[in-house]
């Protein structure tokens, strides 16, 4: 079954940053729940999570992330998520995710500042 | 009485297949007069019907199928998800507000697919009964036509 999705680990500015492209579904956030498990050891104030590439996401993707940045949050952590789609954004509108720490912002740059 | 026009796929409840109901209900959402915005809706809300029963409807190593109908209406698109398998007790639908705290949240999920679908969705019903299935109905209106 091939489906659209792939995610890799970066790093800008000396943060890490996590870049998925494509669907995050029920079947594919468990490949992103693995790379965001793996960022413990990293140090810096915040994680760069770039979906400007992701066209679908739903509540596993939502959960998936909610879970990094509880994680994130207990180390004092933020979780930085960089989106330009309206609809990605509505999304975790809809699910309150966006109180806590983690932030949305539209562009990379802004998002590896703050 | 005319039939309205419908199209059903059914695929094993398998988390591998929900992206291809996404594509079927999206390619019966984009011959009627949805919005992209609309039809980005509809994506997500049948996908969330579809994981709940991928996740919930049938114990681990029984393969199960889910069924999704969408039925064309002349105003309207009405998707029914419907699996026959374990069922729940309707009554215990949590709603956000008194979930969103909760520290027992699933990695894959927040437990709130039905709370997307009455975000996304104008209106839906879900009918279930312990050991009989699950019946998920959705439905959207398509945008008047101006002029």
């Amino acid at each position: 079954m091939v489906i659209e999705f792939s995610v890799s680990l970066d790093h800008h500015a000396g943060l890490p940053v996590v870049r998925v492209a494509g669907e995050i579904d029920v079947y594919t956030c468990p490949k992103l729940h693995k790379v965001l498990s793996e960022l413990s050891g990293d140090v810096g104030p915040s994680v760069v999570l770039d979906l400007t590439n992701v066209h679908y996401i739903d509540s596993t993707g939502l959960g998936t992330i909610a879970h990094s940045a509880r994680n994130l949050s207990k180390l004092n952590r933020q979780m930085n998520v960089v989106t330009n789609r309206p609809q990605v954004r509505k999304i975790f509108e809809i699910s309150g995710l966006t109180a806590k720490n983690i932030r949305l912002f539209e562009e990379e740059a802004q998002a590896c500042v703050e | 009485m005319t039939t309205q026009p419908k199209v059903t796929v059914e695929v094993p409840a398998e988390s591998e297949f929900v992206a291809v109901v996404r594509l079927a209900v999206s390619g019966v959402a984009s011959r009627m007069g949805f919005t992209l915005e609309d039809i980005e809706d509809i994506k997500v809300a049948v996908s969330e019907a579809c994981t709940n029963v991928v996740q919930h409807a049938y114990p681990v190593g029984q393969r199960g199928m889910v069924r999704v109908e969408s039925i064309m209406y002349d105003d309207a698109l009405e998707i029914v998800v419907s699996d026959s398998g374990a069922g729940f007790d309707t009554s215990h639908i949590v709603s956000a507000k008194n979930h969103s705290d909760q520290s027992d949240q699933g990695v894959f999920g927040l437990g709130l697919g039905l709370t997307f679908i009455r975000s996304l969705m104008d209106s839906s019903e879900v009918e279930s009964n312990c050991g009989s299935g699950t019946i998920v109905r959705m439905q959207k209106k398509v945008p008047i036509q101006e002029g």
